[in-house]
């Protein structure tokens, strides 16, 4: 007799579960697994939990979740599994079961909370001012994302700078969290800040909406809330792709690298935009030896950063470790994410610089 | 002396936003206080500027973070900075462990040693401000 799914991620997801082989091949890309060691947090881990949960030999409950919601949804087990496996989908589907039968983590109960009284993660009640005025017709609207408003903030004046210089008509908006780290923690998007979001930016006329952060392109490229985005013909860049046509008449002589955040290297298969750009500004421009879909994750997605954030930046240091190993003294990064763990994790010992590239290149442009 | 689970050392000096300040010969050593390390819950992150940054009274020179919370460190005095607590760097837990010991953060050289009377001193001052804190905290929650 064939029984009933229980949960969500059995009916949509049984068939991934059950491929994946216990190869391992995982074990080796995994940054959770590299920054603990311990088995049962890789994705190998995770899968054959799952089976016995659709086996009916342990129930989905409060003791998992150390173990399903430590997982930055990097993709990287994913794009480096000879089966296949959607390990990302299914851990995020994973979470949502979880929270229907009431088993979460706490910060992660706590940033939907936060998204239900505030309009941003960090339930900051006074928004980041850039003086800058918002809400203006424009050919571009500029999205800068919870982190760079927030946490980030001297990343996004640099940016905001380098696109005044470059002549380019934006405008910011009253923005809200685009909130799609919700359906990365076990929620879904809310929809009262995905229409504020919406209504804002139909409202500048703009035919191209920019963000500065990785993940909220990818909210409003694929999230069904965002979908009047591409009725009304709204085109979504990350700001890499829009510098990268832009000559900027400056060199440096360091040597620098760059981290492909997950969000817009595995995720959007956004690689080369970046690299354009850093080659023109940087002729000692060095690869690490895990670049492009084999990219290591700086540890801060899927809502790690928030719930472990001890492991969290462990994934970051060896990230730097990677970095100060090929010699490079500038790390660029697109993402303020990426640069907000990074540098949390870098050691006064270590000298190797960290930025966004916009914010490297608004800095080469005006030397102290 | 302890007020409501919240220990708060009668010695110290207390900037406003919850920083201790100790005087130990031509030093200010600087920390965060207890009842600061209780509302945060696990700092996971503080910023610590290189030596020789010049700090004014009131104003922001360094970061903090715990999963919950993102803190500015203001400095208690002008001066200069001469040292930080680099084991905050791999276990920035000490604070919430020993927040008036191996949780310190900051030592300052003074300006001038005056200005500590700006700060929170003395028993009853100290007693007058945590409870208006905690009344405070206790509202916005």
């Amino acid at each position: 007799m064939k029984m009933e799914a229980k949960y969500d991620f059995e009916r949509k997801f049984r068939e991934q579960v059950l491929k994946c082989s216990r190869c391992g091949f995982c074990q080796a890309h995994c940054p959770v697994f590299g920054a603990t060691l311990r088995p049962a947090y890789n994705a190998r881990g995770k899968m054959l939990v799952l089976k016995e949960v659709m086996e009916g030999k342990i129930e989905l409950d409060d003791e998992l979740i150390e173990t399903l919601f430590q997982c930055t949804t990097c993709a990287s087990c994913y794009k480096n599994c000879p089966s296949g496996v959607n390990v990302p989908e299914i851990i995020k589907q994973v979470r949502k079961d979880m929270v229907n039968i009431g088993s979460c983590h706490p910060a992660f109960t706590g940033m939907h909370e936060v998204l239900q009284k505030h309009p941003n993660i960090y339930g900051e009640d006074t928004p980041a001012d850039f003086e800058r005025e918002r809400n203006r017709q424009a050919a571009y609207v500029f999205f800068i994302g919870c982190v760079g408003a927030y946490r980030e903030d001297e990343s996004t004046l640099a940016t905001l700078a380098l696109l005044d210089r470059l002549d380019i008509d934006y405008t910011l908006i009253d923005e809200v969290c685009c909130s799609g780290v919700l359906e990365d923690v076990g929620f879904r998007i809310n929809p009262s800040l995905a229409q504020k979001n919406i209504d804002l930016i139909l409202a500048t006329g703009a035919k191209t909406l920019m963000t500065g952060c990785p993940y909220c392109a990818r909210t409003f490229t694929n999230k069904p809330p965002y979908d009047a985005l591409k009725e009304k013909g709204i085109r979504v860049l990350h700001i890499s792709q829009v510098l990268k046509d832009f000559d900027f008449g400056v060199k440096t002589d360091k040597i620098v690298t760059y981290h492909d955040p997950c969000d817009l290297g595995r995720h959007c298969g956004i690689f080369e935009e970046p690299r354009q750009t850093i080659r023109k500004i940087a002729p000692g421009f060095i690869e690490m030896p895990h670049h492009h879909m084999d990219a290591l994750c700086c540890g801060a997605g899927g809502g790690v950063r928030g719930a472990y954030a001890k492991n969290s930046i462990a994934m970051a240091r060896r990230r730097l470790q990677e970095a100060e190993a090929v010699g490079a003294e500038v790390l660029l990064t697109e993402c303020n994410s990426c640069v907000h763990n990074l540098s949390n994790a870098k050691l006064r010992k270590q000298k190797i610089e960290i930025y966004t590239t916009t914010q490297f290149i608004n800095q080469l442009l005006n030397p102290q | 002396m302890e007020i409501q689970g919240y220990t708060l050392p009668d010695e110290l000096h207390y900037e406003e936003n919850h920083f201790w300040v100790r005087e130990e010969g031509d030093v200010m050593v600087m920390g965060m206080d207890d009842f600061a390390q209780q509302m945060a819950g696990e700092i996971v992150y503080v910023q610590l500027p290189a030596e020789g940054k010049k700090l004014e009274q009131g104003k922001r020179f360094a970061k903090m973070e715990s999963g919950k919370w993102l803190g500015k460190v203001y400095a208690p005095v002008s001066g200069e900075l001469v040292a930080a607590n680099e084991n905050l760097e791999t276990n920035p837990e000490l604070i919430n462990q020993d927040c008036y010991g191996k949780g310190w953060i900051f030592k300052i050289k003074p300006d001038d040693k005056g200005e500590l009377n700006h700060l929170i001193h003395g028993p009853e001052a100290i007693k007058k401000w945590i409870l208006a804190d905690i009344e405070k905290y206790k509202q916005e929650a």
